[in-house]
């Protein structure tokens, strides 16, 4: 019973995971006879500015996006949750991003910061701040920043409507008894809200955490394809230029396994950190 | 609750009830909706431009940038429509994704049972290799993913390439199928045995009809996720002829970026649908997604 699906689990999950490691080990274009390369491709990798650049920028990227996906999501949570009338509807409208493509994101957001008659500029110019206007995608100090924006956009409902869930299942009781205490808004929150959330904090921060590592080829190749100069250059776009404009299909795969390796001890630390919260709560 | 509220009887509980209270209470009722609003313009005022974009003349859309269109010009939709493609398109992605879908639920099924009730050496091993592939992204194996597509001829292959989806959604459908199946009773499977029902009939006629809503989780996912997505299309369909959706979008974007309002007309026809149909299930969907959550 559980042939068919372990034979297309090793053709296109196992297979390719193996053979990345033995690619990322010779020299190969893809075409002519591999050559044996030893750890050639990682010792040139520690040395290849734009790689570590595109390194720095997906952690800058992974580290802003999870924090502002869970920081905004519970702020959405609390809301909603306050709202007795027209929640489903606004829940609703906010999860609607969640569902559409990033390719469609993306493209709504490029036409949102066309430097020309794009949306927020015209915003900007609306409330009399002409001077904050920005070529938003053009200018490399500020381009992963405003990607960083799209990101969240797109993900804000899903984990607000997480933390709705979370919300609703902390007893009203607690919030009354420390309401007896003499607690006050803020202390309810940090005394009550907080430590029972712990466990939908984490919940989000995983969900949050391997998709901003993985999950933003579509959303940056959209946007800026990398550029300008780099600026906003990720570990999969770089692979993905490495393997099919430079044809360095050896040097891509040592890349993706190095990206492997980063997302794999950030999820496996983040579940021993989560494991070990359990007990003490 | 009734009991907390009775033995203390000077809890006021205005905080969950805020339109009982006075100034203050509206206030706050106020403010809290004033931020709502905000939320709702900035999640769906963006939409609504592309809706009103879509069907404005290439002029007004310079001279009215904010507004609704003056008239509305359903000749954008047409010629989008022709020029990016969109049948074609439309057709590889029902195909990509329905097959994939298909297979999906066709190959896990099987595995979760077996893994949630038959006792077999290396169930233990199975388990833990599910576990960890869902620590490993498809993405960063793409090139020798694309490797050993192109040795098997799978290369703009449309079926081909729904294998490739269906293997990468699998780990966690099982996972997600098992926990359904772990949950149901043993003795109904036991009636059934006695009865002389092989381990495929139980698992057709008995077992999927109750696991439903475990199904129905695992398709609305994969199909948000094999229907939306652009890097797995864009290493593995390279050929225009078989390009699903989100691939034409964005070659249509970068071959005609000036014809703005076609554009627009382009992205509503593909958003709007996945829009209404996630408003038309949105209790299931969102039920089932937070459960899964929550429950962890």
């Amino acid at each position: 019973m559980i042939l068919p699906a372990a034979i297309l689990f090793c053709l296109f999950y196992l297979w390719p995971f193996v053979n990345g490691f033995w690619l990322s080990l010779h020299n190969w274009d893809g075409f002519s006879d591999p050559t044996w390369a030893g750890l050639s491709n990682y010792q040139r990798l520690l040395h290849d500015r734009v790689f570590l650049g595109a390194l720095r920028n997906n952690l800058i990227f992974v580290v802003a996006v999870v924090i502002l996906k869970n920081a905004l999501g519970l702020g959405l949570a609390l809301l909603l949750d306050r709202a007795l009338v027209g929640r489903a509807f606004f829940r609703a409208a906010a999860f609607v991003p969640v569902t559409m493509s990033f390719v469609a994101v993306g493209l709504l957001w490029s036409w949102i910061y066309n430097p020309v008659f794009g949306l927020l500029n015209g915003a900007l110019d609306l409330f009399g701040l002409g001077g904050l206007k920005q070529s938003w995608l053009g200018d490399a100090d500020i381009a992963l920043y405003s990607i960083i924006v799209v990101d969240v956009w797109k993900w804000l409902g899903f984990h607000a409507v997480i933390y709705l869930a979370g919300l609703q299942t902390i007893p009203s009781e607690l919030y009354e008894s420390a309401k007896m205490d003499g607690a006050g808004p803020l202390q309810r929150f940090r005394h009550v809200t907080v430590p029972m959330m712990m466990p939908i904090v984490f919940i989000n921060t995983i969900l949050g955490l391997s998709g901003a590592f993985v999950r933003n080829f579509d959303i940056v190749y959209v946007l800026t394809k990398g550029g300008p100069n780099h600026a906003t250059e990720v570990v999969l776009t770089y692979m993905m230029s490495k393997a099919f404009q430079d044809g360095a299909m050896s040097y891509a795969a040592a890349i993706g396994y190095v990206l492997f390796l980063i997302v794999g001890l950030a999820s496996v630390g983040l579940l021993a950190l989560m494991r070990r919260q359990r007990l003490d709560v | 609750m009734g009991g907390v509220a009775k033995s203390l009887p000077v809890v006021d509980d205005s905080e969950r009830r805020p339109r009982r209270l006075g100034v203050r209470g509206l206030l706050e009722v106020a403010g809290l909706y004033a931020a709502l609003t905000l939320v709702l313009i900035e999640t769906l005022y963006p939409l609504l431009w592309v809706l009103f974009g879509s069907l404005k003349t290439k002029e007004e859309m310079l001279s009215n940038i904010w507004g609704p269109p003056s008239s509305l010009v359903f000749q954008n939709y047409a010629d989008a429509w022709r020029i990016a493609g969109m049948g074609s398109r439309i057709i590889s992605s029902v195909l990509v994704t329905g097959s994939a879908l298909i297979i999906l639920v066709a190959v896990a099924t099987p595995c979760a049972y077996a893994l949630a009730r038959l006792r077999f050496p290396g169930r233990g091993l199975v388990l833990a290799v599910a576990v960890a592939a869902m620590l490993v992204p498809p993405q960063v194996m793409a090139i020798p993913l694309f490797m050993v597509a192109r040795d098997l001829g799978l290369i703009n292959n449309r079926l081909g390439v729904a294998f490739v989806y269906a293997a990468t959604s699998l780990p966690l459908s099982v996972f997600i199928l098992r926990s359904f199946f772990v949950t149901l009773p043993a003795d109904l499977e036991d009636a059934a045995r006695v009865d002389g029902a092989s381990r495929l009939e139980i698992l057709i006629h008995i077992m999927l009809p109750l696991i439903r809503p475990g199904v129905a989780l695992i398709v609305i996912f994969g199909f948000i996720e094999i229907w939306n997505d652009f890097f797995l299309a864009f290493l593995l369909l390279r050929d225009p002829s078989v390009q699903t959706i989100p691939l034409g979008l964005v070659s249509f974007f970068q071959q005609y970026d000036s014809l703005w309002t076609l554009y627009f007309a382009a992205l509503t026809i593909t958003t709007l649908p996945v829009i209404v149909v996630f408003l038309a299930m949105q209790r299931q969907f969102i039920a089932g997604l937070t459960a899964g959550a929550v429950k962890g």
